[in-house]
């Protein structure tokens, strides 16, 4: 689930910054440069986890503010084909489930991948959203909020930024993960194995 | 920005919020003054839910000498130590190819070794109560209603 990246970035240290001790002042700027942010192919950054090396401090022509060469290892959240997961539900509509992790929410379960027997009942005639149910031996098991559902990853993808995109289409997610689901109910195991 | 190396080496739950605890976030109302950004803050708080909470350098050492004679890839045990799997059941989509590489009696014996080495996840008590009492509960509500 999480990786250590080690990455080299040329950053200048605005000069508000000069007065505190280096190694903070850059730990702060690189903080505000890539926390919570995806990179692509790398993942989502949690946290700079050391600084291994400063160089540089030239100040270039018509600059106040020095630029230095830093070598640092950071904290990428970046999920594996085939890992296992929980999650929580977030949003559940007839294309299929969306779950979130409290830090990351672009996880989507398209509705072939879930569970069958299963059926949609959506909330009202004209509302897309609604709630799974999953028929398992004679009852119905409603997918809600107050459960937490096992996963296995089956791809991650990060789309490339649009340059314009429709009024309505949802927020864009550069990292996008979808999965298999596996299901707990209260302690009832379905385990979804290969559905090829 | 140049990347390195992509992967420099991968981190079980532990040593993430291991890290994140030595940033200084904790659960109670200290947790404004501590240097931690609200995104950590949320990753924090995922993994204070997970297996990873009450487990420690010893307890993870201790599991991977116990397990070292089993032939499992890193990955795998990667991945037991984040979810600390109770039965075979939960083990078995962990591990590729699980039943032609391991018997019954093998899986039995490396659950007893995760049951054994690390403590378990926060919530045992509640949610992992035999899956009968679950199960009666809902079966008697379902009759009533």
């Amino acid at each position: 689930m999480f990786y250590l990246s080690k990455i080299e970035h040329t950053l200048p240290l605005p000069a508000p910054q000069l007065s505190r001790p280096i190694r903070e002042a850059i730990h702060t700027e690189l903080e505000k440069l890539f926390l919570d942010k995806v990179i692509a192919n790398l993942g989502l950054c949690v946290s700079v986890y050391d600084i291994k090396s400063i160089e540089g401090g030239f100040i270039y022509p018509g600059d106040g503010a020095p630029t230095y060469t830093v070598v640092f290892n950071l904290i990428m959240f970046r999920p594996f084909v085939g890992e296992i997961m929980t999650a929580k539900l977030l949003s559940s509509d007839a294309d299929g489930l969306r779950l979130s992790l409290g830090f990351f929410d672009d996880i989507y379960v398209p509705l072939q991948h879930l569970p069958s027997p299963n059926e949609f009942k959506a909330e009202s005639k004209n509302s897309t959203k609604g709630t799974w149910y999953w028929k398992y031996e004679e009852q119905s098991y409603p997918v809600d909020d107050s459960d937490m559902i096992k996963f296995r990853i089956q791809n991650v993808t990060y789309p490339s930024i649009p340059v314009e995109q429709p009024k309505e289409s949802k927020p864009f997610a550069p990292m996008l993960v979808t999965i298999f689901e596996k299901v707990t109910y209260g302690g009832i195991y379905f385990v979804g194995i290969n559905r090829s | 920005m140049k990347i390195l190396e992509a992967n420099n080496g991968a981190l079980t739950n532990f040593e993430v919020l291991d890290f994140l605890r030595a940033k200084g976030a904790s659960k109670d109302p200290t947790r404004v003054l501590a240097k931690v950004a609200q995104s950590e803050y949320k990753v924090y708080d995922y993994l204070i839910d997970t297996a990873a909470r009450d487990q420690t350098r010893e307890s993870i050492n201790e599991f991977l000498e116990s397990v070292e004679s089993h032939d499992l890839a890193k990955a795998e045990i990667l991945n037991i130590i984040n979810i600390r799997p109770t039965n075979i059941v939960e083990i078995f989509p962990i591990i590729e190819c699980c039943d032609t590489r391991f018997s019954d009696e093998e899986l039995t014996e490396i659950v007893e070794i995760v049951k054994r080495t690390l403590p378990p996840p926060p919530e045992d008590a509640n949610g992992a109560e035999p899956t009968k009492s679950n199960g009666e509960e809902g079966g008697e509500q379902m009759e009533t209603s």
